[in-house]
């Protein structure tokens, strides 16, 4: 058995990244103390540039869902959603949320004082289903405004501009409903302003990724959650400035040929979500010397808006956020791992065939073909859930991928 | 008169399969209800809903996780096994996540020379009507550029014709039931079924027979407990048959064909893709695209209109939508008094867990 080996220095943004989150949830509590108002929003619906825009603190029930997992607060929310009569087969980001909106909530000393009850909500008719039913749940649930969302779900290069025309119409509706709600005004200089800040947080996100294909890779999965910017800050310059200080520090390892582990010998892609409550699993492959430096995941965001355009920008980025992770469109998620393969120069792959999220996991094995037949790249499938420890098994997982690195070493060999 | 649609039903690949070999007509699967099969009628395309019995999933398991509900599984086998290999195309309509990921590898493995995938709006807005018939456009020109023939309003206008007649018929006939006529479920479950796998031309005659020798009571329903049962994909008769057997009358459903598809007429409109766009998105919608208060609303209405008494959910194994509507509604019945059991349907059919939870049941109701 080979020892595992410790992992190089994590970014140091990462320090900044904690009082980001930090920053986040206490805003949300403020806001609230202050009497303005708070809106519980999906993840993936992309509009979260108007609500900066508004001054609506938007919260997301969903990116709470990772850090309940990570601090150990989801098995409980768990066991409520389970008291509710929730089936322990749904999505865990759904029993996770639910469980924590209808009771966990309620509980006292949570960390970082928990989420501000929601002023109003949206009734997402789009996204995934555990994500649309979890936001209805929520809506049964506090007594609130609520805005039903409607956004089709429409294969990436399939977008149209009926589909485009079809969002900004909803936007505009939605615009109408804050204004009635929360007495304030639209206005759309200020959507172009966080446009323009989403559009530069996208740009610096690519460059910093793309720092990854360099050997050795500057970082691993395991800083994955810098993207929780992506998902909170978009529309404002703390995601901007915070991206520029992680390009710089990434650049100057590049430039110092330091990468996240000494010996890099094996390039590693991830299919499907991490699991949130074990984020180490990531240095699991450094007594390999192998380094996951791409994902699925982290092409969410690797898009342009046009300020331009505010209106039709969020509309577009609400309709590509959920399919371009998704199977709406299986060809177009092989096309960007195809992609990934070649720029990041990968040299084997770890499909997390997860329980929690049925839409990233469906096309997984024909994910695993194309990687093999067409890319002569190997890849393993372990079993496992993004939320849920019980759904998984390190036995199976170190075996699998134990396999794997000796398989990859062989063909370095051989060749 | 029943055994021989049941037959026809059992018998439709074949039919299908004659259909284009001796008519020269292309035959495309659909994998959902919200697909407008007039549409693809009024290119004299036959529709056949892909359909099985849940059972003998396991051949999918090269291409679908264990995790997957199992008619997923089981349409993903039959496609491998070869028995839709006279298919011409796909179309999906967007719903449920599983169907999507099923639709997506059926396509990349089976590679039909046609597909499509159309993304309906959620609401019924006069904006998602709209964005609706531009959805229905966009298929409409796919399939003239594939048939090579041009669309034809008035040939749209007779498709709608013929499937709205059709519906009426199967919607008469559970009004009869409501009202305790001689129809059984399971007659009502093959109408629904041949609607969506048999060419229409063939069925309708058979929805008239049925509709002119039902008698308008049935002595035999007497203290029968009035049975609504709700879920997706309800494909197993013989689970229904076992709940007459107990002593209940299915009245009406809440499932992905039946009763929410021919509750309503198409209302007439000047334009005849305006009037689809309004069956399609005014309709009770199925719980993939429907919100909490539509859900209850349908379930209530319907629970009240069918003197319903009891309610059997028959859930697919990890069918998400509706296992996250389950505890709402089934505090809405329990606020409404109506007692109501959960079966969890794993692809084999009449188990014995599902008889032993349905015997249960039964007793539980005749306790009162």
């Amino acid at each position: 058995m080979m020892e595992q080996k410790k992992t190089r220095k994590r970014l140091q943004a990462n320090t900044a990244l904690r009082q980001i989150i930090t920053d986040f949830y206490a805003e949300g509590h403020r806001v609230k103390a202050e009497g303005r108002p708070v809106i519980w929003i999906p993840p993936m619906n992309g509009l979260i540039e108007l609500f900066y825009a508004m001054g609506i603190t938007p919260v997301f029930p969903e990116n709470w869902a990772p850090l309940c997992a990570a601090i150990g607060t989801s098995r409980k929310n768990f066991e409520y959603a389970a008291q509710r009569g929730f089936s322990g087969d749904l999505c865990g980001y759904f029993r996770n949320n639910v469980g924590y909106a209808l009771d966990g909530i309620d509980e006292e000393n949570q960390p970082l004082n928990g989420l501000p009850a929601p002023d109003f909500l949206i009734s997402f008719g789009a996204g995934c289903i555990p994500t649309m039913k979890a936001f209805q749940v929520m809506c049964d649930h506090f007594k609130v405004p609520v805005f039903r969302a409607d956004l089709p779900q429409v294969a990436m290069e399939k977008i149209e501009k009926r589909h485009i025309a079809y969002g900004v119409a909803q936007i505009k509706r939605l615009i109408r409903f804050l204004e009635d709600e929360t007495g304030l005004k639209f206005d759309i200089d200020k959507l172009r302003q966080a446009v323009l800040h989403t559009n530069e947080a996208c740009r610096l996100w690519d460059e910093i990724m793309a720092l990854r294909s360099t050997v050795p890779s500057p970082f691993s999965a395991a800083e994955i959650g810098i993207m929780f910017v992506m998902v909170t800050r978009h529309g404002t310059e703390i995601a901007v400035n915070f991206l520029k200080d992680v390009l710089r520090e990434v650049k100057e390892k590049v430039a110092r040929g330091e990468g996240v582990i000494p010996h890099e010998k094996i390039r590693l892609f991830w299919d499907n979500i991490p699991l949130w409550y074990n984020m180490q699993l990531f240095n699991y492959f450094e007594k390999w010397d192998a380094v996951v430096v791409a994902e699925t995941y982290t092409s969410a965001w690797s898009l342009r808006l046009n300020p331009d355009e505010p209106l039709e920008s969020i509309a577009y980025k609400s309709l590509v956020s959920y399919p371009l992770v998704s199977c709406v469109s299986l060809n177009k998620r092989i096309e960007l791992i195809t992609k990934a393969v070649r720029d990041y120069k990968i040299d084997g792959a770890i499909l997390h065939s997860n329980r929690s999220c049925r839409p990233i996991s469906m096309g997984q094995m024909d994910i695993g073909r194309v990687l093999a037949e067409e890319l002569s790249v190997p890849s393993v499938m372990f079993d496992g859930d993004h939320m849920d420890a019980e759904k998984f098994s390190m036995a199976q997982f170190q075996t699998r991928v134990d396999a794997l690195m000796e398989m990859i070493l062989e063909k370095k060999r051989a060749s | 008169m029943n055994r021989e649609l049941k037959d026809l039903v059992h018998r439709h690949k074949e039919i299908a399969r004659e259909e284009k070999e001796k008519n020269g007509r292309l035959v495309f699967g659909t994998l959902c209800s919200y697909v407008p099969v007039e549409i693809l009628h009024a290119f004299d395309i036959l529709p056949v809903r892909l359909w099985g019995d849940g059972k003998g999933h396991e051949r999918a398991d090269t291409l679908l996780p264990t995790y997957i509900c199992p008619p997923a599984r089981n349409i993903m086998a039959m496609g491998l096994a070869g028995d839709y290999d006279f298919l011409d195309g796909v179309i999906h309509s967007y719903t449920c996540d599983a169907t999507c990921g099923l639709f997506n590898i059926w396509c990349r493995n089976l590679k039909p020379a046609f597909s499509f995938l159309l993304s309906p709006p959620y609401m019924n807005t006069d904006e998602a009507v709209a964005y609706c018939i531009a959805e229905f456009e966009a298929l409409i020109a796919a399939l003239e550029d594939y048939t090579r023939k041009r669309f034809s309003v008035e040939r749209l206008q007779e498709s709608i014709n013929l499937y709205e007649a059709a519906r009426e018929r199967i919607g008469a006939i559970y009004q009869a039931n409501r009202n305790g006529a001689t129809v059984r479920y399971l007659d009502l479950y093959q109408m629904n079924l041949a609607l969506q796998v048999l060419p229409i031309e063939i069925v309708a005659p058979f929805f008239d027979g049925y509709l002119s020798n039902i008698k308008p009571l049935a002595p035999r329903k007497n203290g029968k407990h009035r049975i609504m049962i709700s879920g997706s994909v309800v494909s197993d008769p013989d689970i229904l048959a076992r709940i007459e057997e107990l002593g209940g009358d299915i009245v009406v459903d809440d499932t992905c064909l039946g009763y929410r598809l021919v509750q309503q007429k198409i209302l007439q409109r000047e334009d005849p893709l305006s009037a689809l766009a309004h069956y399609y998105l005014d309709r009770p919608p199925c719980s993939s695209r429907a919100d909490f208060p539509a859900r209850k609303g349908y379930i209530r209405e319907t629970i009240s209109d069918f003197d319903v008494n009891a309610v059997i959910f028959m859930h697919q194994k990890f069918c998400e939508p509706h296992l996250a509507d389950h505890p709402f509604l089934k505090k809405a019945l329990t606020e409404k008094g109506i007692p109501q059991v959960q079966l969890e349907l794993e692809g084999e059919g009449l188990s014995g867990q599902i008889q032993t939870r349905l015997e249960g049941f039964f007793e539980m109701l005749e306790a009162g």
